[in-house]
């Protein structure tokens, strides 16, 4: 029980830490893109990367962002029934639930690693007027959702704890959940 | 008997959103002919661009074939295919349509093209050969008039305008008409004619440049070969007639309809043609030579299709 | 199998899951993973990775952390609460005034940014406590943002426009025209609805006591909240208008301008920006990955064959021309529900539009009338993203089924408007006529 506790945490610290950090890339995207006007208005010479690494941030900003936030209990969900029902009960639907999260989660994960492979195994690049290296964004994919798969199966543990009254996992101790989004 | 009754369906991706007269004029007469001609044993379900896989993805698709066809430009599928830096373009280099057209059909290009996307499991075939030219809001008339230029633009071209001392930049097609019209760019090349007039950018933006930017086979229909030989023979040979007769219908189909269009935006939008001075042209003829040399520098297919363009532009008296 | 039956399963799992409770992103990718192993195959999955990386890739959505980033800010900088403050001292007297004020700034925000969405978070978190701190019932402040919200594609520049404008090859320009007079439609009918409402029930949207009105000396020093607020603006839609910057970019200056605004506070601090930053993150994020969900959902409709579908219904719609309009506004109407606007127009638009350009309808009325039906479809259950915007940003005493039920009215005011421009189409018609 000690393992499972020690990898529930950890987890959820390995997100917490990753999205802290990547949560401040809002602000390099914001410098960028102010650069980039500046650039072409005030020097009249507008750059060939800054709007491509823009988006490229963007998207490694996304993608990473799936554990970070199911850690904190931020993905939206229906609650006209479910917030009717007691906390065994919904960890109990989230039990039968979370096999539709993990086929999706897996299917992302395992087809992710085949195309980041693919990427990186060609070295690809944009092939824009920039050209920079594409294959460590394509990386992100399975990167965010291997950092998702395993937050949800940190969710699944503690649903089967909360529903089984099981020792490993004390919800009110809130030793695994963040702060509320 | 039994195996040529047999029908199938391919999902097609289209590169072309529905308005694009290409996705008319080239994927569905190309859908009506082959259905035609295989009394129905072979359908295309059309899919507009993005439906399924976006444009950067479809050769993927097709060369895992999770889908049977797609369309592309050459620009998508440059970390596989490496001569698709010179199929989408060189600047500067043809003068004029045929002459593109005699490059991919009798001088090799074509198979060259085809050979390298086998590699893949993809059956290569150039769509149409025809040019990619600029519209601006203020005519070019000098030099300085071009270098003053803010271009909307995307790939090769960009880094060649920005080479030649334009100010180019890349904003996404959503934002293009409204960059063009509040100024932030003050030129952009979409295609050309049709390309331009589908985007609605002589609303904000009167002068059509001429001559193009390049002049290149800018889309091309990919067949999985997976998908292709489980036809019957005689099927095989009729989809690859098709497409073979596809290049030449619509190269001078476009052309047609390139001059139809423009005459109508000169009639209806006031639009007007402006011809790059001599001086001006000269110096961007010699920026882009300079820049063919990079890509040859992919791989020795792409060396060999570089000399071979190079000698072609000998004998036609441009080099 | 027919693509009837599969449409039925496949929307039928799609709500049973949502029912269920899984989060909405997980209930999309899920069920399209299932859905696209029995009709496509195992390897179609590599669809659904690719569709993330193309969503990853769009350079308009960078739009929505920024403004989201700059509301978050401006929030807590105190700026906002200011320019609430303001508010009620000089509407104060109005039954629903702060509600008037809120859709205001909506249409503000609208003329700004190309996307719905950074509106309903900038005014679920700026807003809405404001509101309710001041007695205004949940349900009144809840579906004003959300209809205010919307209204980001409706009034230019607007992304969908362009997109529309794309797939039907209408002039931009025109749409985009076409937009302002229906956006100030539905302005107005909203706010008629709220000053009726109100006049009728009071308690929806007090008014302040007649004792506790501030004194004109207070309510123009007041005034000074709105300076900043207006600086920004002026920024953002002046480099917008001025050729500074693309929409997205303007985005940005947004992000400057709150920043102006904290260091005139005197409340600029790291600490702030960090937890503007998270807490944008947590929004943001959520978004996105709805929209990869979202986005592999109607592909792998797409690719069951909805398009067939959509061409099998229209021809069997009965009722002339206008019982064609009207099918096609429910239809429209009823895929909102549960698809994403950018799908909706990929499966519909190519049956409709041959259709509606036969019958002899303007392409540029249809479009107007689309694009409020897609404005609709934004806060209708069970997907809407402004739904989802506002759920991510609203206290947690505020559930969905709350969220749910307050658009109800709203949606009602926009669909009288939407059937005021089918009947008078020059509200549509009019300004792109005089422009072009
Ligand atoms: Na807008
Ligand atoms: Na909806």
């Amino acid at each position: 029980m000690h393992a499972l506790t020690a990898f529930m945490n950890g987890v959820t610290r390995l997100n917490n830490f990753i999205g802290r950090w990547v949560a401040w890339l809002v602000a390099v995207m914001f410098v960028l893109l102010l650069l980039e006007v500046g650039f072409r208005y005030l020097l009249n010479a507008p750059t060939v990367w800054t709007n491509e690494l823009t988006q490229m941030l963007f998207g490694v900003y996304a993608i990473l962002s799936g554990g970070y936030i199911l850690a904190h209990r931020g993905h939206v969900n229906v609650d006209l029934l479910y917030s009717h029902f007691g906390r065994r009960t919904q960890a109990g639907l989230d039990i039968v639930t979370s096999i539709v999260f993990f086929i999706f989660t897996l299917a992302l994960l395992y087809f992710g690693i085949d195309m980041a492979q693919e990427s990186i195994g060609n070295l690809e690049t944009t092939y824009s007027a920039w050209n920079p290296p594409i294959w460590p964004i394509k990386a992100t994919i399975p990167l965010g959702a291997g950092l998702l798969v395993l937050q949800g199966l940190v969710k699944l543990l503690q649903d089967i704890a909360i529903a089984f009254n099981l020792s490993y996992y004390n919800p009110d101790a809130g030793q695994s959940a963040g702060d509320p989004l | 008997p039994a195996v040529a009754q047999e029908s199938f369906t391919w999902k097609v991706q289209s590169h072309w959103p529905g308005s694009s007269s290409s996705y008319e004029d080239s994927l569905v007469r190309l859908k009506n002919i082959l259905e035609e001609r295989t009394d129905g044993r072979l359908k295309l379900t059309l899919y507009e661009s993005g439906a399924l896989f976006k444009p950067q993805e479809t050769f993927n698709a097709v060369s895992r074939g999770i889908l049977e066809m797609g369309t592309i430009s050459p620009a998508y599928a440059q970390d596989k295919i490496s001569l698709a830096g010179i199929a989408s373009g060189l600047p500067f280099a043809f003068r004029n349509v045929w002459e593109a057209a005699y490059f991919h059909q009798n001088l090799g290009f074509e198979q060259m093209l085809r050979d390298e996307a086998a590699e893949h499991g993809v059956y290569w075939a150039t769509d149409k050969v025809y040019p990619t030219e600029m519209v601006v809001k203020n005519p070019i008339n000098s030099w300085e008039d071009f270098t003053r230029l803010k271009i909307r633009s995307s790939g090769t071209l960009q880094k060649f305008l920005t080479e030649a001392g334009a100010a180019a930049s890349y904003i996404p097609g959503g934002e293009l008409y409204t960059a063009l019209d509040s100024g932030v760019v003050d030129g952009a090349h979409w295609g050309a004619a049709q390309g331009a007039s589908s985007m609605g950018l002589y609303e904000v933006a009167k002068y059509h440049v001429q001559p193009g930017l390049n002049i290149a086979g800018t889309d091309a229909i990919i067949v999985s070969q997976k998908a292709l030989d489980k036809l019957p023979e005689d099927m095989q040979l009729i989809v690859k007639q098709a497409l073979d007769e596809q290049f030449w219908v619509r190269t001078n189909e476009y052309l047609y309809k390139e001059r139809i269009t423009l005459a109508k935006a000169i009639a209806e939008d006031g639009v007007q043609i402006n011809t790059l001075p001599d001086d001006v042209q000269e110096r961007l003829v010699k920026t882009a030579q300079s820049m063919w040399d990079e890509e040859g520098k992919r791989s020795e297919n792409a060396q060999k299709a570089l000399d071979m363009l190079k000698s072609y532009l000998t004998d036609l008296g441009y080099l | 199998m027919s693509i009837e039956i599969l449409t039925l399963l496949f929307f039928g799992s799609l709500l049973f899951f949502l029912i269920l409770g899984l989060p909405l992103a997980f209930v999309l990718g899920g069920v399209s993973v299932v859905f696209l192993y029995f009709t496509w195959g195992f390897d179609s999955f590599y669809m659904v990775a690719s569709q993330i990386w193309g969503t990853m890739g769009s350079f308009t959505l960078v739009a929505i952390p920024l403004f989201v980033f700059m509301a978050m800010i401006l929030e807590r900088t105190g700026v906002a609460n200011d320019l609430y403050r303001m508010m009620y001292m000089w509407w104060g007297g109005v039954r629903g005034g702060l509600a008037i004020g809120t859709l205001f700034i909506c249409a503000i925000f609208a003329a700004m940014c190309g996307i719905s969405g950074a509106a309903v978070v900038a005014m679920g978190t700026i807003a809405l406590p404001s509101m309710l701190e001041r007695g205004y019932d949940k349900n009144m402040a809840l579906g004003c943002i959300n209809t205010g919200g919307g209204w980001g594609i409706l009034i230019p520049p607007s992304i969908l426009m362009i997109l529309y404008a794309l797939i039907t090859g209408v002039s931009v320009g025109q749409m985009f025209a076409a937009g302002v007079l229906p956006g100030i439609l539905l302005m107005v009918l909203t706010i008629a609805y709220i000053i009726i409402r109100c006049y009728f029930q009071p308690h929806l949207a007090p008014a302040l006591p007649i004792e506790e009105r501030a004194s004109w000396p207070e309510k123009f020093r007041a005034l000074r909240a709105v300076i900043l607020p207006i600086l920004i603006v002026v920024m953002v839609l002046g480099s917008i208008i001025g050729g500074l910057t693309t929409p997205t970019e303007a985005a940005a200056v947004g992000v400057l301008g709150s920043l102006i605004s904290a260091l005139v506070y005197r409340k600029f601090s790291w600490a702030l920006i960090n937890d503007a930053a998270i807490r944008t993150f947590k929004l943001t994020g959520m978004i996105m990955w709805i929209l990869f969900a979202a986005h592999a959902f109607s592909a792998a409709y797409q690719s069951m064959g909805a398009q067939q579908l959509i061409e099998g219904f229209v021809q069997m719609i009965p009722g002339g021309p206008w019982g064609i309009i009207l099918s096609m506004m429910l239809i429209t109407f009823l895929l909102a529900m549960v698809l994403d606007p950018v799908g909706i127009m990929l499966i519909t638009l190519p049956v409709f539009m041959p259709i509606v350009e036969s019958l002899g309808f303007d392409p540029i009325w249809f479009g107007i009338l689309f694009v409020i039906n897609m404005e609709i479809g934004y806060m209708t259950p069970p997907f809407g993203f402004n739904l989802f915007y506002l759920k991510g940003v609203v206290p947690p005493s505020i559930t969905m089924k709350d969220i749910y039920m307050s658009i109800i009215p709203f949606v009602i005011v926009e669909i009288i408007g939407l059937a005021l421009i089918m009947i008078f189409p020059q509200i549509a018609t009019y300004l792109p006529e005089l422009f072009f």
